[in-house]
């Protein structure tokens, strides 16, 4: 039975690493306490919508530069 | 708006809003290293908990976000009016309110299995790991079945208590 449950979470783990996720980085959460993952997230957003809005403003400074 | 999902769900909890937590950030609390851009909870939604809510949103301007006018919600829906579901922008995030998931069921379905949370002090739920993965096979969505893949390494993770 327990070979049997190490052999699906195996094919788990291989299935996952096949669709390119990192299971280095699921680990790394685990690890953390919920609140830490929350407050990692967050800040991870806030830098994603922050480049986003600099990747907006430089390529209406482009379309200005163009007219 | 600068983004504080943590932050919405202790303003909501102090609020006495009841809800549990699902989708992205449910993810995200399980263990996935995915980004999410909202927070969306289930919860009952009467004109009751509809005014907890409004309540406790007061101060960061929420709107519905999927209305051309970016109605008020402080104002909409009026008061008796039928709400299956709530899709809110606020200063600190958007947040979706749905009544049901598909794939898994209603508040009352999910609050029976989700897990309890301890956090800063404040209790809240999140979907189980179970239904989270149900609910992302439901989707049918390329997206949806990626998460997955990743919610079943944490869920043969905690079975197994091994490394990956």
């Amino acid at each position: 039975m327990e070979s049997g449950s190490t052999d699906t979470a195996k094919r788990i783990f291989a299935e996952a690493r096949q669709a390119g996720i990192d299971l280095d980085l699921i680990d790394t959460n685990l690890a953390l306490p919920v609140r830490e993952r929350w407050r990692q997230h967050d800040a991870a957003l806030r830098l994603v919508l922050k480049l986003q809005q600099a990747k907006a403003a430089h390529d209406a400074g482009l379309q200005r530069a163009d007219r | 708006m600068t983004p504080d999902f943590s932050a919405l769900i202790a303003k909501l909890t102090d609020a006495g809003f009841e809800f549990v937590i699902i989708d992205g950030y449910a993810a995200v609390t399980h263990g996935s290293a995915q980004v999410t851009r909202d927070l969306d909870l289930c919860a009952v939604l009467t004109e009751e908990t509809i005014g907890v809510l409004r309540d406790a949103l007061r101060d960061w301007n929420p709107r519905h976000r999927l209305t051309p006018q970016r109605l008020w919600f402080l104002t909409v829906p009026q008061p008796g009016a039928p709400v299956n579901n709530l899709y809110l922008q606020t200063d600190v995030g958007v947040i979706d309110v749905l009544t049901t998931v598909r794939g898994v069921g209603d508040y009352a379905r999910l609050k029976a299995k989700a897990e309890r949370l301890e956090v800063d002090g404040r209790v809240c739920y999140v979907m189980s790991l179970e239904d989270l993965i149900a609910a992302k096979e439901a989707m049918n969505r390329d997206k949806d079945a990626i998460t997955a893949k990743e919610l079943r390494v944490i869920a043969a993770r905690r079975r197994t208590g091994g490394a990956t």
